[in-house]
C-alpha cells in the first residue's frame, strides 16, 4: 500500500520540453533565491557571501508575521467568497442546456481577453471617488458623499473576487458536468428531499472539484501583489508587496529572497494539505483491496 | 392491487425534439414481469419515467392500488427504480449505497442493518458488503442496484434497460436470475428494453410501442405468432413478407394474389386494407427439392446461402428479387437429403401458419 509509484516507461521527448522548461525557468531560480535568502546584504546594496541565517530570523519579526498573517486570511476570506458566489454560478451553468450554456461560459472568460492590469486598472477608474459607481450613487441620490472602496481592503476583496472567480467556477463546473445525472435521480427515487439530495449525493461526489477549485485561487491570492498595491493602498499590502519593496525599494534581495522563501513554505504547507485530505479516499480503497 | 395507465400523454415542445407519446393505457398485474420493448425513441423509457415520477405527464392518470400517483413526487409512489448504469453513489460503499433510503427514514442501527443484510442476501452479494463501487464487476453492480431498490420494500420495481451495460454471456444469467427474482419476491416488474429476446424470456405479457404509441399488448406467444401489424411482426423474431392483394371472397380462405403466386391465406381480424402482407416465419418454411402435388402454397428459388449451427440449419432462398429466409431443424428424416448452394428448391407452407397483415412502414 505505501509502495510509491515507479514507473519504468522512458519520459516521452515532448514531455522532456516542458520538463527543461520547468528545471531552467522555475528550479533554477528558485534554488538562487533559496540560497540568496541566507546570504546578507553590504550597506552598499549589494550581496555579501557570507552564511547567515539573519534574514529568518528577521523575518520572524512580529511586522512580518502580522503581514504573513493577514495575507493568509485574507486569502482565506476572498477564497470562501469566491465559493459562495462562485458554486452558485458553477451549479447553474452545468444545469442549464444548450445556448443559456454556452453563453454562461463565454461571459465567464470575456474578462480574460484583456490584460489582467489593464483589468485592476479597470476597477481603480470604476472605484474611485470620482469612479463611474460612485457617480452614479450619487447622481441617484442614493448616497450623501462617495463611497470608500478604492484604497480599502473591501477594494482588494473586489479586486481579488473579480479575478479570481473564473479559476474557482471552471473546476466545480467540471465535476457537476461529469456527475451522472442519475445520481440525482437515485436519490430522489430513495427518498430525499432536494436539500437532502444535494448534501448526501451531489456534494460528497464533487467535493473533490470544490477543493481543487479553492486551490486554484487560493494559492495565487497568497502570492498577489498587483490587486493589493493598486486598488488596497499602502495598509492593505501582502507579503508579496513586503517582498518587491525589500527587492526593488529597500535593495535588501537576501531578506526578500527569505521572504519568498517563507511564501514558498506557506505554499509548500497549503499542497501537503491538499495531498494529505485528497489520500483519505484512496488510502481506504487501498486497504479494501489488500484485504479482496 | 394493480397499476393502472390511462390516457397517459407527453408532449415534449421545448426541447424541439417535438416527439409526442400518444395515451397509453395499460393495467399491469400484481406480480406480473411486464416489458415495454421498442426501438429507440419510441417512447418506452418515458413511460417508465412517467411511472417512476421522472417526468410529469401532459395529461392521463396513474393509479396505483386504486391510489393516484400522477402528480406525486417519486419517493412517494412506493416504487422504486433501476437505472440504466445503476447509477450507484460512488462515494459509497456497498452497505451504505443500499442502507441510503433506510437511513433517510432514520430507522434504528439494528433495523438497518438487519435489512441491508437481507436485500444483499437476496441477491448474494452480501459478501460484498464492505467494498467500494469502483471495485466489483457490472454483474455485481446490477445486483447492488436491485438490492438498493428491494429494500425499502416497494410494490413496483422500475427496471430501465437493465442488461444493456452487461456482457452478452453474463446479460443471459442475470436474465434468468431477474425472473426467478420476480417470483421470488411477489413485486411487480416494469422492465424497459429494445432487446426482443430479452422480453420474450422474460416477460409475462409485454406491449410493443412505436413511435410514442403503444401498438400491441400480451403474452410473448401472443405477440410473436398473432401480431398486430408487420412492424410487430418484423420486430419480434425474423420474417418473410409477400406483398399481394386480396383475391375473390370465399368466406374463411382467401387467395392473395402476388409477384410470386397466388397463395392461400386464412382471414384474421387485424388485416383490412385491400393491400396486404403475407407475413412467413423462417422456421414455420419448409425447403422441398421437388415439386410436390400435396402442397398448396409453393415457390420456387435458389439456394444462394447457408449457415449450419447445430440444432438447426439456416438457409436463404433467392427467388426472382426477393429472399427468403428459411430455419430447418436437423431432423433424422432430412439427413439424406443434402442440399448446398445453388440447389433448385421449393418453399413451401402450411396455410394456417401464414399472417395476414397491414402493411406498415418502416
Amino acid at each position: 500500500m505505501n509502495t510509491p509509484l515507479k514507473s519504468s516507461k522512458p519520459i516521452p521527448l515532448t514531455a522532456l520540453v516542458f520538463i527543461g522548461w520547468l528545471f531552467l525557468m522555475t528550479f533554477i531560480p528558485f534554488l538562487i533565491i533559496l540560497g540568496m535568502s541566507f546570504l546578507e546584504r553590504t550597506p552598499l546594496g549589494t550581496i555579501s557571501f557570507h552564511l547567515s541565517f539573519n534574514n529568518y530570523l528577521r523575518s520572524f519579526q512580529y511586522i512580518y508575521i502580522k503581514v504573513l498573517l493577514k495575507t493568509v486570511w485574507l486569502a482565506l476570506v476572498a477564497t470562501l467568497s469566491c465559493l459562495a458566489i462562485g458554486f452558485p454560478v458553477a451549479y447553474y451553468l452545468a444545469r442549464s442546456r444548450g445556448w443559456l450554456k454556452q453563453l454562461g461560459l463565454v461571459l465567464l472568460f470575456i474578462p480574460f481577453w484583456t490584460n489582467f492590469i489593464l483589468r485592476v486598472y479597470g476597477l481603480v477608474s470604476l472605484l474611485g471617488n470620482h469612479g463611474l459607481i460612485n457617480q452614479l450613487l450619487l447622481e441617484w441620490g442614493l448616497i450623501k458623499t462617495p463611497l470608500e472602496i478604492l484604497y480599502t481592503r473591501t477594494g482588494v476583496y473586489l479586486g481579488l473576487l473579480y479575478n479570481y472567480l473564473p479559476f474557482l467556477v471552471v473546476p466545480i463546473f467540471s465535476s457537476l458536468e461529469k456527475l451522472d445525472p442519475a445520481l440525482r435521480e437515485a436519490g430522489f427515487d430513495l427518498g430525499a428531499n432536494r436539500i437532502q439530495v444535494f448534501w448526501k449525493v451531489v456534494v460528497p461526489n464533487i467535493k473533490e472539484g470544490v477543493f481543487v477549485g479553492s486551490l486554484f485561487v487560493f494559492i495565487p491570492m497568497l502570492g498577489e501583489y498587483v490587486i493589493p498595491d493598486l486598488l488596497g493602498g499602502a495598509k492593505e499590502a501582502f507579503l508579496g508587496n513586503v517582498m518587491v519593496s525589500q527587492f526593488f525599494v529597500m535593495q535588501d534581495w537576501p531578506f526578500g529572497s527569505a521572504i519568498a522563501g517563507m511564501l514558498s513554505l506557506l505554499l509548500l504547507i497549503t499542497l501537503w494539505i491538499q495531498t494529505r485530505w485528497s489520500r483519505i479516499g484512496g488510502f481506504r480503497n487501498g486497504i479494501d483491496n489488500a484485504k479482496s | 392491487m394493480p397499476l393502472e395507465l390511462s390516457g397517459l400523454t407527453k408532449t415534449y415542445s421545448k426541447d424541439g425534439s417535438g416527439f409526442k407519446l400518444w395515451p397509453v393505457d395499460l393495467t399491469i398485474e400484481t406480480g406480473e414481469f411486464f416489458c415495454l420493448l421498442g426501438p429507440s425513441g419510441c417512447g418506452k423509457t418515458t413511460v417508465l419515467r412517467l411511472i417512476g415520477g421522472f417526468e410529469s405527464p401532459s395529461g392521463g392518470k396513474i393509479t396505483l392500488n386504486q391510489r393516484d400517483i400522477t402528480r406525486l413526487p417519486p419517493h412517494k409512489r412506493n416504487l422504486h427504480t433501476v437505472f440504466q448504469r445503476y447509477a450507484l453513489f460512488p462515494h459509497l460503499s456497498i452497505f451504505e449505497n443500499v442502507a441510503f433510503s433506510l437511513r433517510l427514514k432514520k430507522l434504528g442501527k439494528n433495523e438497518v442493518q438487519d435489512r441491508v443484510l437481507e436485500a444483499l442476501k437476496l441477491v448474494q452479494i452480501e459478501d460484498l458488503k464492505n467494498r467500494q463501487t469502483t471495485q466489483i464487476s457490472g454483474g455485481q453492480a446490477q445486483r447492488v442496484a436491485l438490492a438498493r431498490a428491494l429494500v425499502n420494500r416497494p410494490e413496483v420495481l422500475l427496471l430501465d434497460e437493465p442488461l444493456s451495460a452487461l456482457d452478452p454471456e453474463l446479460r443471459i444469467k442475470m436474465r434468468e436470475e431477474l425472473k426467478a427474482l420476480c417470483k421470488k419476491v411477489g413485486l411487480t416488474f416494469i422492465m424497459v428494453t429494445h432487446d426482443q429476446e430479452e422480453a420474450l424470456q422474460l416477460s409475462d405479457r409485454m406491449a410493443v410501442m412505436r413511435d410514442g404509441q403503444c401498438l400491441q399488448v400480451g403474452t410473448p406467444k401472443t405477440i410473436y405468432e398473432d401480431p398486430i401489424d408487420s412492424f410487430v411482426a418484423r420486430f419480434i423474431g425474423q420474417v418473410n413478407e409477400i406483398t399481394g392483394e386480396l383475391v375473390g371472397d370465399a368466406p374463411e380462405v382467401l387467395a392473395l394474389q402476388s409477384a410470386l403466386g397466388t397463395f392461400k391465406v386464412k382471414k384474421n381480424g387485424h388485416a383490412l386494407t385491400k393491400k396486404l402482407n403475407l407475413v412467413l416465419r423462417p422456421e414455420k418454411m419448409r425447403l422441398l427439392r421437388q415439386r410436390s402435388q400435396l402442397q398448396e402454397n409453393l415457390i420456387e428459388g435458389s439456394i444462394c446461402d447457408l449457415t449450419y449451427l447445430g440444432s438447426r440449419t439456416e438457409y436463404t432462398v433467392k427467388v426472382k428479387d426477393a429472399t427468403f429466409k428459411v430455419f430447418e431443424q436437423e431432423l433424422e428424416r432430412l439427413k439424406k437429403r443434402k442440399l448446398n448452394v445453388g440447389d433448385n428448391v421449393y418453399l413451401t407452407w402450411r396455410t394456417e401458419d401464414a399472417i395476414l397483415l397491414n402493411i406498415s412502414n418502416s
